[in-house]
């Protein structure tokens, strides 16, 4: 895909936990003097199956959703997507999924590197801080979820 | 002496997940922190941490195969300096190192599993992956710090990542295969088997007799203190 970064930002105060892998060069970057924003990852697919796990929204509202998907939603096969710290769950609901099917549910796991940017912003605009941009890597799994083709 | 075994699945130290906790051999006056919660809060403290060896996700591996065990602690500069020795081999020898690796890691090691299993597909490159996720049984023993007396064993699932690379080509067909080279193209080939997927969907399925998955809000543990989810 070569389609722009999308232009979403969150503003975060400097002081949040910035989860950097361990590839991003180290930027010297004055902490009184510049915002650090985070853009949002770029833009993913999202079909009606992609699941994208975050950890703002409630793991059972999560769970739930798939869990529908499956069911009544008639698909027979979901992707769980989770980056950096949703990694985690995305894997709990996968293997939740699975162990509420009786071992029915099949898992097919795929990770992947998602590249980050992040947006450095002077404080003050009449100080000499040039905005900067900086790039790190962050992990990223891909989970299908689905009912094997009988065979 | 106040024993007591419990189990609750868990992802990290501060949730069970929405998983029923199983309690056995309860029997005590119930100051009892919920379990999986705030233990160590409430005058607990773990004593002892024991994983229990769950079957390997990759049979029929060759034994001997380097096995990277990450930890929440590991530096990835420790675990990836020992294991891209490994697989290089010595320097200047071509065709020298191993074939495979694998690399384990479970609750909060998972993440820095995968971006260990990644940092070395791109160092190394043309690597096979296979990728296994499984739940692992954590065995802890808690004391409590103020009586003394009381001892809690706590069984928790947290979940764990196996990822397996190699040298030489893996059964494609295996679920969580993932061919050398994907780290761009995966989305791209996402998009394209959409319409493939898109039509297989309109299958008319009716309600699954999958249904009976366990709303679990709140579950009791002894004498009604509760355990809540809070992920």
């Amino acid at each position: 895909m070569t389609e722009p970064r999308n232009p979403g930002m969150s503003s975060i105060p400097q002081t949040a936990p910035v989860h950097t892998d361990s590839t991003s060069p180290a930027v010297e970057m004055d902490p009184v003097e510049y915002t650090l924003r985070k853009r949002l990852p770029r833009k993913l697919p999202k079909r009606r199956n992609d699941v994208y796990v975050n950890m703002k929204t409630d793991f059972r509202a999560q769970l739930a959703r798939c869990q529908k998907l499956l069911e009544s939603g008639g698909h027979r096969e979901i992707c769980v997507h989770g980056l950096g710290l949703a990694i985690n769950r995305a894997i709990n609901i996968a293997l939740q999924l699975q162990a509420s099917s009786q071992g029915v549910l099949q898992l097919a796991a795929n990770t992947s590197t998602v590249e980050l940017v992040d947006d450095l912003e002077p404080e003050d605009p009449d100080e000499a801080g040039e905005p900067m941009t900086r790039t790190r890597n962050n992990s990223a799994i891909h989970i299908k979820v689905f009912y094997p083709d009988p065979q | 002496l106040d024993m007591r075994t419990v189990s609750v699945y868990h992802d990290q130290p501060y949730s069970n997940a929405g998983q029923p906790a199983v309690v056995n051999n309860v029997s005590s006056p119930l100051t009892v922190p919920p379990p999986a919660l705030k233990l160590g809060q409430e005058g607990f403290k773990k004593v002892c941490r024991t994983e229990e060896d769950s079957p390997c996700p990759f049979p029929g591996l060759a034994s001997g195969v380097l096995e990277m065990r990450v930890k929440e602690g590991s530096k990835i500069r420790n675990l990836m300096g020992f294991a891209m020795a490994r697989m290089q081999g010595e320097k200047g020898v071509s065709g020298g190192g191993l074939r495979q690796v694998v690399f384990t890691g479970s609750g909060r090691a998972v993440t820095k599993t995968i971006t260990c299993a990644e940092i070395m597909k791109r160092k190394v490159g043309a690597l096979h992956q296979l990728t296994k996720l499984q739940y692992k049984v954590v065995k802890e023993v808690w004391e409590s710090s103020e009586g003394g007396t009381s001892e809690m064993t706590v069984h928790r699932t947290v979940p764990s990542i196996s990822i397996l690379l190699s040298k030489d080509p893996l059964d494609p067909q295996e679920p969580g295969y993932q061919p050398p080279e994907t780290l761009s193209a995966l989305w791209e080939e996402r998009e394209g088997i959409e319409s493939s997927t898109q039509t297989a969907c309109k299958r008319p399925l009716g309600p699954l007799p999958y249904s009976s998955f366990p709303h679990c809000k709140r579950v009791c543990l002894g004498e009604g203190v509760s355990v809540h989810p809070l992920h």
